[in-house]
């Protein structure tokens, strides 16, 4: 844990425009109405994640930290405010655009893994290729592609599984193919929400080593929301939230307990 | 890439899909196979119906005026008539043939006594005589076996002009041809050649009679069989006004059979030459029958060519229109169809009132699709939600959707259409199958007069019907397609 400010670190190989941030968040408000009533979940966020920066947000539940990671990660439109990723006005562009801005920027690793019972290992590796590439221009790169996928499930430990479906597969070993397909086509930033939420210890912390080895040696940024403060302290930055505001580090006075 | 892969996937590994293909095969499936039956019936039908009507009949009326306005009639000999028919190269072949009404009685009974009424051995009758050539064609068959033991083909030409057109009954219709040729219906002479060869089993003691052919109905209701003599009486008019009787015995030569009751109880056939003579002269021909080089094409529009035709030259009789103009009178000239429009209207008009019907299969079908879809939208809605937060737009995956709806139409319709077009070819076997499996007839041949279930499969039908199935089961599977794209991925991926 270093500290609590906006200010970016960091610059790794995805480096960008020299010291722009990866994701850069401004006023981010968002409600629900609720009959005729509003919620209001967050309150004008400001967040930046530096290039090659890994940051942990932190809080307790219902502080919107989930809701703001769906903004960040452009599941979900802000009620006002604007994120900008890579640069780019992410909410300013059309609903295909932002689409193949996520595809292209953005790797998500679930709690859930979020795996699609339907496709064997590799074939969930390469879902987001799938989606990226044309039916002509997949077909010239398929072989490439295909051979990519298993080496790095095979690197992440999973030869003996690659074509086995998830239900086939152990918690741990959806994670790390979770984990394989939100890295497959090296975005620059992982966005991971609880990714060992659902894992006994010695599992979430191979998956850990794993992801922040990852993380490390290709120089992705990383958003992570947790609730485990030994994670967070993995973390080259943490943001603490409550009650759908980010707090200064001073204000934060019962930080989140180890998870045993 | 994705869309196509994953809907080919979703197809495969979702078992429920299957019933969708299935309904659509059965709905594709069971409208080909009636419909194809339905055409088969309509086409046997409209050969049953126009049993022996040529391509086209003219027959002119007694009365009339021409284009100028002079008093016309029909001329007595058809000579005319044929000479103008030839000059028109649509025209194949035409044959001038008498018909007359008598009363006929078999076992020899006196007509004095037949004249009293109708009942018991007497039957009312049609005369028909017909051209067939028969002494240039018995005069060929006198050849045949010297043809025969040359090796030379025996090509009837008995009634031909130069040009190759006939000008016998064999040419202008179909009844002659299809009687010799269908074991249910059919003629049984001695030799379907020569119909009127008088049978090896008449014996006479004078003036051998002449023969004729009669209806099977007619002939077991005059007890008679070939060989037998029959007695025929009818009734001309004379010039003065007045009326005279002639009567005259034939030899049955054999009888056939049609299928239609009417005919088979009504109609007597004989050499044109034959009833003439009974008539003494009286008249020579009451209709020109007329076949075509090509009736679809040629059909509708020679008749009105040869109506205005004959009318100018004074051939076919007319009258004068609304606006004063000389018109023929009507039905004078007309083609087969014409002459059986109602009940070809009656059977086409069904055909169309089944395939209506049968459509409700595919909108069930179509409901089926609609339902299995919405149900896979419904259970995967965790799935869209990862594919959106994959990359995946609203389209790609409302795309993806409509694709498993696709391949859905796509399997159902090619093979309910291979299904359909395989058992309205093989619909005899199965029927044959099925009858003996299950134990009862399901196709009586007695009732239809037809030997086996005709089908006849249209390449057009076939095509609607896949083009139907199609449109329909993409139409049923965009609503849900649409619902999938309108799924919030958020409150999917929460969803465990």
């Amino acid at each position: 844990m270093t500290d609590t400010t906006t200010t970016s670190v960091g610059s790794g190989r995805h480096g960008g425009a020299e010291g722009t941030p990866i994701l850069r968040a401004r006023g981010i408000t968002k409600s629900f109405p609720i009959g005729d009533r509003r919620l209001d979940v967050l309150h004008g966020v400001d967040i930046d994640v530096g290039r090659s920066e890994s940051v942990a947000l932190i809080g307790t539940s219902g502080a919107g930290k989930s809701t703001l990671l769906h903004v960040l990660g452009l599941l979900d439109s802000p009620t006002t405010g604007t994120v900008e990723l890579d640069g780019v006005d992410a909410w300013a562009l059309s609903k295909e655009k932002r689409a193949s801005l996520r595809n292209l920027k953005i790797g998500f690793v679930f709690q859930f893994y979020h795996l699609l019972p339907e496709l064997d290992a590799v074939e969930n590796v390469l879902l987001p290729s799938m989606i990226r590439y044309g039916r002509g221009a997949y077909r010239r790169r398929k072989r490439e592609l295909d051979t990519r996928a298993r080496d790095l499930l095979i690197g992440f430990g999973l030869e003996e599984r690659l074509d086995h479906r998830p239900e086939q597969l152990s918690g741990g070993e959806r994670q790390r193919v979770a984990l394989a397909r939100a890295l497959f086509h090296d975005p620059p930033l992982l966005i991971a929400d609880e990714p060992t939420g659902n894992l006994d210890q010695a599992t979430g912390s191979q998956v850990l080593e794993l992801l922040f080895s990852e993380q490390k040696s290709r120089g992705l940024s990383l958003l992570m929301v947790t609730h485990d403060a030994r994670l967070a302290d993995r973390c080259d930055r943490t943001v603490y939230m409550r009650d759908g505001v980010v707090l200064d580090p001073s204000e934060v006075k019962d930080p989140l307990p180890v998870v045993p | 890439m994705y869309r196509v892969f994953l809907s080919w996937r979703y197809l495969l590994t979702r078992r429920t899909n299957w019933i969708g293909v299935g309904g659509i095969f059965v709905a594709v499936g069971a409208l080909i196979l009636i419909l194809s039956i339905m055409s088969g019936f309509l086409e046997s039908s409209r050969a049953m119906l126009r049993g022996d009507l040529s391509d086209l009949a003219i027959a002119p009326s007694q009365e009339g005026r021409g284009t100028d306005g002079s008093s016309a009639s029909s001329t007595r000999t058809p000579a005319p008539l044929l000479e103008r028919l030839f000059a028109d190269e649509r025209v194949e072949a035409a044959s001038p043939r008498l018909v007359w009404y008598a009363q006929a009685a078999g076992d020899g009974r006196r007509t004095e006594r037949l004249m009293a009424g109708s009942a018991g051995d007497l039957s009312a009758i049609q005369l028909i005589g017909v051209e067939l050539r028969t002494p240039a064609l018995l005069a060929e068959a006198a050849a045949a076996p010297l043809l025969a033991a040359l090796g030379l083909p025996l090509v009837p030409t008995a009634g031909r002009s130069a040009d190759g057109r006939a000008r016998d009954e064999f040419s202008t219709t179909e009844f002659f041809h299809s009687l010799r040729r269908e074991p249910l219906r059919g003629m049984r002479v001695q030799n379907p050649l020569l119909p009127f060869e008088r049978p090896r089993s008449y014996r006479t003691d004078g003036r051998p009679a002449a023969a004729i052919v009669m209806g099977e109905s007619l002939m077991s209701g005059l007890s008679l069989v070939p060989g037998d003599e029959v007695e025929v009486v009818t009734i001309l008019p004379s010039p003065d006004g007045s009326v005279t009787s002639a009567n005259r015995r034939f030899v049955v030569a054999g009888s056939f059979r049609t299928g239609a009751h009417a005919l088979d109880l009504e109609r007597i056939y004989m050499d044109r030459a034959e009833l003439e003579d009974l008539l003494s002269g009286h008249r020579e021909y009451s209709e020109i029958l007329v076949r075509t080089k090509d009736y679809d094409e040629y059909g509708a529009a020679l008749k009105v060519d040869l109506e205005r035709d004959f009318l100018a030259a004074g051939l076919i009789a007319g009258g004068y229109g609304r606006n004063g103009e000389i018109v023929a009178f009507p039905g004078q000239v007309k083609t087969w169809e014409d002459s059986r429009q109602n009940l070809i209207g009656a059977i086409k008009n069904e055909r169309v009132l089944m395939a209506i019907m049968l459509s409700l299969i595919l909108v069930v079908s179509g409901f089926t699709i609609f339902s299995i879809l919405t149900m896979m939208v419904t259970e995967k809605r965790r799935d869209i939600g990862i594919l959106a937060a994959v990359g995946a737009t609203p389209r790609g995956i409302m795309s993806t959707f409509l694709l498993i709806g696709f391949w859905n139409a796509f399997l159902g319709t090619l093979l309910g259409a291979a299904g359909g077009i395989l058992g309205a070819t093989y619909i005899n076997d199965i029927e044959i199958w099925l009858s003996d499996l299950l134990g009862v007839t399901i196709f009586n041949r007695e009732i239809y007069y037809f030997d086996e279930i005709p089908s006849d499969v249209e390449p057009m039908t076939v095509l609607w019907i896949a083009a139907g199935a199609f449109t329909s089961t993409l139409l049923f599977s965009a609503i849900p397609a649409w619902r999938a794209a309108r799924v919030d991925p958020l409150v999917a991926l929460r969803n465990q």
